[in-house]
């Protein structure tokens, strides 16, 4: 039984407040306005959903996916949010793929097939009534079926880059668009507006108009025969293939590969495009005038508002005429503050759009504007050091005054930043730190720190422990460091953790703290009033490079530049928020995000000023109304390769899922295994991962290493927090075996290096092996190397220790296991050799296997071992043979002296590569590509004995493994993963 | 990324260059002859979506050899897409699903049928398996449909197959056909692709069949001897094909190989003509569309 699955969504539809969305073979039904799940559905067996169509009543759908279609009535409870399904026809077997299918009355549905036959059945009766065969028959990419009051319009999207129109039945077709250089994906019509929206694999969307000059009736056949189509736009927008395409009433939107959703107007213009998706190709959409939901390929579903700029933002030129002005600042009232190169300080009154001048007296141009966290306080300074300080008042007119006025004897100022609302962080010349804060109408002198020497030296971003203890500041060569109270020079330094420009900002939160900066990444670090403790944590790389600063105390939203876009992210969700073509980052800007009370309920905005040619830009933005939401929280964009399971506790309800895949991400999410599965963290390798292992160190703490592409290795320290449900990721080895870019090319350029003659390595898979707290990291490499290393966790290093060449090709997996009293480590490779190494004892005597033999034709993908006693072990090995092989292995006289004894092998139960392998006591499992999933019982005596038991179907395509969840007397509960993951419970034999 | 890091990737697309070969999968059927024969006495031969033309390539070198008159030697190459030529190739740029294709290919043949048909043919991935299996199982059924019109009985066809969820149901239907099918994963194909060749021997049509265009083949359906799930499923014998001492396309190798004392980078043979996407990298050379 099929707990949970998660895969491409290739079906998406609204009806009425729900969301249907089309996982695998499954419907499953969601609430549109709160996301709640409501319902899962199973509708077809063995064939994805790609087609949701209703009746005109409304409650009646035909489903439809690959060669099958079934009906099925919902009866929505909408007071109680439930929905009662009620098949009216089984899943039907058609010979041939389906394209399209729509009711042509209650109990009469059409449908076209790949080969352009249009099938008509009866629903009552389950028979097919009519066929209609076109001479047009080579393969479909797509197809479309109209039903006109007197006719039925098929339209044929054929390889050959045309449309064909023809009435059904009919042997002349009517028109041939042609146009496109590639296959038709999708053909949409809507006869309102009158137009044909075809998409392709030539990366464009076509418009065409459809004219009749006579009078007929648009659902006629008469208007079709007189039409006279021409193709009116033909639109690039997409980077990649273009999937499919939806129109509404004011728009055209297009969905494709490149993880775009373009929203064009009918004259063609395209009016914004939206990045979504996790850049996994987005397969579906559907549309009404409010809503658009569509369905990836990173197995989520996301509900976007559907308003563009003009409705959901307020654009407004700031009338101010200001001659130069230099630097603007949103204050706490959410008025303006302009400094202009005039020595004047602005304060303009949105609301009553008035200015107040502050003259400033200061005798540099180099001026340094800051505002406290609050956005009340206000300090100017300049660089001989005049330090004004004025506050803006939070009652009555809006106005500053100014509170302060004194001269700082510190030198030349050449950075200034408010730490919170108390203490200013004055850089001065030398790399003199000061930190300041008011006293009466003056200021004092708090604490005074040496920041060490760099070029440029002054401060990029500070940051102050609520308790004023601890001062965190980054500089301009990207190191952060830390400095204690009445301690002159920092305590901690972490180097180049940013490159050029340093850290944009810098948090602290009660123990940690947190950093933005240019290179897209967002760093955590832990902190404390121990030096020791005070540690890189882990890092988080979003879509875009340069990261300014959060705009909410929680962390939520993140702004920066996307090249010349102002960007707002949504780091909890992963989600865009907004973007605002301001023109790119080197402007003076400010953001902020508050909540507003509109008609009774509170709303989130975020509004965004700028200077652009000259002129200033306010932008307001009410999130509800502009903000996508998921409704399925998307995972992995492309294949998953690995993946363990982890429960920490067994009385706890979420199980972990650590993953990595062909994304290059690693993953731990959280699943409750019936409806939700949810990342918690994201971590990004260089190349795809294609290995994760865990070993547990604590009682709710686990070392996570992964490894993959690029021959990378990453060890990290996972602390699940029993509490709060929260992860705590500690990053301890990012290493490469051949060495970083910069390590291996030194300064030369990519023209001055000679040709490296080394493969690139990929690490296939990996083993840790834990001995008194020494952990010894085995990996095996496609270039046919296996290659040990030591973790060092106190000083994160990974120092290589042995390589061992002795396989003739690529290591694929490797299996590690306890027997009589040893380490045995197995290794098999792409030719079917299987060998142990007895890893327990000192690497350096380690060269040759202990054993090794040779079970199958071609690669070995899975492989499971199972303790028989103490001389016999169970090898299981599987692979591109689509065959099991079971190899009963007995030692003689000692550990050196293995054979193997009995065995039993099969290739009779999947007809593709053989990829997952488990044996849990006396049961086997297996899978594959083939999306089976095989159950057998087993028994070990003096013969090895392997019987079929059971078999279930995987919606999952392109399944690389399975992990064992939970095994109780009655059921075992695996979870397969591949494009996408699905948790599946499966029986045991009753005894 | 440098021009050498793919030649280090994969070991079987630099062989290729250096070999003079238009794609790597020429590899493939050469292993696949060397485990299976399929070239012995063979004289005619059909290469169906023989794009770019790397299994023509092989099919000329190979089949020369079976004969001292190189005129006896008679190859057809049959693709939708034009293909740069190749001498002693015959082209034929048509529709695998038309009769007259057929027909050209027998008068070709002055009248005989073929002893050999390949097909190397694969659709642009969608990246949805079961679209990306079935479209592959429609080219193969119509390869093998215009095969039953030019396949002289006993005669060998040879092509590639997605083994995903539902290849049960192709193996069923080509087993109708002929005596001997067996699938095999030739060693220059990867490990983790999802592709696989079936060779067809022998081929022994139904007694009633008549060969025909009018109506294209489909494939079989779950039956019971042929079940969805469970013991009863229509698998075929598996062989990897390929010299165990042959390179392996998963391994990596140094670009000097063992036995090599000098590496130079080869251009590909043969470049892309005419792909969908041309048009649209004409104009993003003009205009950046990304930058809206």
């Amino acid at each position: 039984m099929s707990l949970l699955t998660r895969t491409d969504v290739t079906a998406v539809r609204f009806f009425s407040n729900y969301i249907l969305a089309g996982i695998g073979s499954s419907l499953e039904v969601y609430h549109r306005d709160n996301g709640k799940f409501i319902r899962k559905i199973n509708v077809l067996k063995g064939q994805k959903i790609y087609g949701i169509k209703s009746t005109n009543s409304g409650s009646k759908f035909i489903i439809f996916g690959g060669k099958q279609f079934s009906i099925v009535e919902l009866n929505f409870n909408y007071g109680e949010e439930t929905v009662l399904e009620r098949q009216v026809l089984c899943p039907v077997v058609c010979d041939d793929w389906l394209h399209s299918g729509i009711f042509i009355s209650e109990n009469k549905v059409a449908l076209l097939t790949a080969h352009n036959v249009v099938q008509i059945w009866n629903t009552e009766n389950e028979t097919l009534n009519e066929k209609y065969i076109s001479k047009d028959n080579s393969i479909l990419y797509s197809g479309m079926l109209l039903p006109l009051k007197d006719d039925l319009l098929v339209f044929s999207g054929t390889v050959f880059s045309e449309v064909i129109i023809h009435r059904c039945g009919d042997d002349l077709p009517l028109h041939h668009l042609k146009g496109h250089k590639g296959v038709i994906f999708s053909i949409n019509y809507n006869s309102e507006k009158k137009i044909i929206v075809t998409t392709s694999d030539d990366r464009s969307v076509r418009i065409w108009k459809v004219d009749n000059i006579e009078n007929f009736d648009v659902d006629s056949k008469d208007y079709w025969i007189n039409a006279k189509i021409t193709c009116v736009n033909n639109l690039y927008g997409h980077m990649a293939r273009v999937m499919r395409s939806h129109i509404t009433n004011d728009l055209i939107i297009s969905i494709g590969e490149d993880s775009g959703i373009c929203f064009w107007n009918h004259q063609g213009k395209l009016l914004r495009k939206v990045m979504s998706h996790q850049n996994a190709c987005i397969w579906s959409l559907d549309a009404d005038d409010r809503y658009l939901v569509t369905g990836g390929g990173d197995c989520g579903v996301i509900l976007h508002p559907l308003s563009l700029v003009s409705e959901y933002g307020h654009k407004e030129i700031v009338p101010i005429e200001i001659v130069t002005p230099k630097k603007v600042k949103f204050t706490a009232r959410r008025n303006i503050l302009i400094m202009n190169e005039s020595n004047q300080l602005i304060y303009y009154d949105l609301i009553s759009k008035t200015s107040h001048i502050n003259d400033l007296n200061h005798t540099s141009t180099y001026k340094l504007l800051s505002l406290s966290s609050c956005k009340q306080i206000i300090a100017v300074a300049d660089m001989n050091g005049k330090l004004d300080i004025f506050i803006e008042n939070c009652k009555g007119d809006a106005g500053i005054i100014k509170i302060i006025d004194t001269k700082l004897n510190l030198g030349k100022i050449l950075s200034l930043q408010w730490a919170g609302n108390r203490h200013l962080v004055v850089c001065s010349e030398n790399g003199q730190i000061t930190v300041l804060a008011s006293k009466e109408m003056g200021i004092e002198v708090i604490d005074k720190f040496s920041l060490p020497p760099c070029k440029e030296m002054w401060l990029t971003a500070s940051a102050l422990s609520l308790d004023g203890k601890i001062l965190v500041v980054g500089d301009r060569v990207g190191h952060i460091h830390i400095y204690f109270h009445g301690i002159k020079n920092p305590v901690r330094t972490f180097s180049k953790v940013y490159d050029r420009y340093g850290a944009t900002s810098i948090i602290i939160k009660r123990n940690e703290f947190i950093t933005t900066g240019r290179d897209g990444k967002i760093k955590y670090f832990s902190l404390s009033n121990d030096v020791h403790s005070i540690k890189y944590m882990s890092c988080k790389d979003l879509e875009f490079q340069w990261l300014e600063k959060f705009l909410d105390k929680q962390e939520h939203y993140i702004c920066g530049f996307h090249e010349r876009v102002f960007v707002v992210y949504d780091v909890k969700n992963n989600l865009k928020v907004l973007d605002v073509a301001c023109g790119g980052g080197h402007r003076s800007w400010d953001a902020v995000r508050y909540i507003e009370k509109v008609d009774d309920n509170f709303d989130e905005f975020i509004e965004v000023l700028y200077l652009k040619n000259y002129t200033l830009y306010a932008e307001k933005f009410q999130l509800s109304k502009i903000m996508s939401k998921n409704v399925i929280n998307g995972i992995h964009s492309k294949e998953i390769n690995c993946l363990k399971t982890y429960k920490y506790d067994e009385n706890n309800a979420s199980t972990y899922f650590l993953s990595g895949g062909e994304d290059t991400t690693l993953r731990i999410a959280s699943s409750n295994l019936t409806s939700q599965i949810k990342d918690h963290v994201v971590f990004k390798q260089l190349s795809s991962i294609r290995t994760v292992k865990i070993q547990p160190v604590d009682k709710n703490k686990i070392l996570l290493l992964s490894a993959g592409g690029r021959a990378q290795i990453c060890a990290k320290i996972i602390t699940f927090n029993q509490d709060n449900n929260e992860i705590h990721p500690e990053e301890l080895i990012d290493y490469l075996i051949k060495g970083r870019d910069k390590e291996r090319k030194g300064d030369k350029n990519w023209r001055d290096c000679s040709i490296d003659f080394d493969p690139e390595t990929r690490i296939m898979d990996l083993e840790i092996l834990k001995e008194n707290n020494i952990f010894t990291i085995i990996t095996a490499c496609s270039d046919a190397t296996l290659r040990i290393f030591n973790l060092d966790i106190d000083n994160k290093k990974l120092n290589p220790i042995k390589e061992i060449r002795y396989h003739k090709t690529c290591i694929l997996k490797t299996h590690i296991f306890e027997f009589a009293k040893n380490t045995l480590l197995v290794t098999c490779t792409t030719r079917g050799d299987v060998a142990f190494w007895d890893v327990g004892k000192p690497e350096k005597n380690l060269s040759e296997p202990i054993f090794s033999t040779h079970t199958n034709k071609s690669g070995i993908n899975s492989i499971d071992v199972s303790i028989i006693d103490n001389t016999r072990f169970l090898l299981a090995t599987a692979g591109d043979d689509n065959t099991i092989h079971l190899n009963l292995i007995q030692i003689q006289k000692d550990i050196n002296s293995m054979r193997v004894t009995k065995s039993w092998s099969s290739d009779k139960y999947h007809c593709s590569q053989i990829t997952g392998l488990k044996l849990i006591g006396d049961l086997m499992v297996s899978t594959g590509i083939d999306q089976r999933v095989t159950v057998f019982t087993l028994s070990v005596k003096n013969e090895v004995k392997c019987n079929f038991f059971s078999q279930h179907y995987s919606d999952v395509s392109d399944i690389h493994g399975l992990d064992v969840i939970d095994i109780s007397d009655e059921s075992v509960t695996i979870t397969v993963f591949g494009k996408g993951i699905e948790v599946i419970r499966i029986p045991k034999p009753i005894k | 990324m440098g021009k050498t890091s793919k030649d280090k990737r994969d070991i079987y697309y630099r062989l290729a260059k250096e070999e003079g070969w238009r794609a790597r999968s020429a590899f493939k059927l050469l292993q696949i002859n060397e485990e299976y024969n399929i070239f012995d006495g063979v004289l005619r031969a059909v290469d169906l979506c023989a794009a770019p033309g790397s299994w023509s390539q092989v099919l000329t070198k190979k089949l020369r050899k079976n004969t001292d008159n190189a005129d006896e030697v008679k190859i057809v190459a049959v693709d939708l897409q034009a293909m740069a030529s190749l001498p002693g190739v015959k082209q034929i740029q048509g529709d695998i699903t038309k009769v007259s294709t057929a027909n050209e290919i027998i008068k070709e043949f002055e009248g005989l049928k073929a002893d050999l048909v390949v097909c190397d043919g694969a659709p642009d991935v969608t990246g949805l398996h079961d679209i990306d299996e079935y479209i592959q199982s429609q080219l193969l059924l119509a390869a093998l449909n215009i095969t039953t019109h030019v396949l002289k009985t006993g005669g060998v066809f040879v092509a590639k197959i997605f083994r995903g969820k539902d290849v049960t149901l192709l193996y069923s239907q080509l087993k109708l056909f002929f005596e001997f099918v067996t699938v095999s994963k030739p060693r220059s194909s990867r490990n983790s692709s999802i592709e696989a060749f079936v060779i067809c021997q022998n081929y022994n049509p139904p007694p009633d069949y008549v060969p025909t265009m009018v109506n294209p083949l489909l494939d079989h359906k779950y039956c019971d001897f042929n079940q969805f799930t469970g013991t009863n499923r229509f698998i075929v014998p598996f062989n990897a094909c390929g010299d165990l001492s042959a390179y392996d396309s998963d391994t990596s190798y140094p670009l000097l190989l063992e036995g090599q004392d000098s590496y130079e980078y080869k251009e590909p043979v043969q470049g892309p003509i005419d792909p969908p996407y041309k048009e649209i990298l004409d104009k993003t050379k003009a205009i950046q569309i990304n930058k809206v």
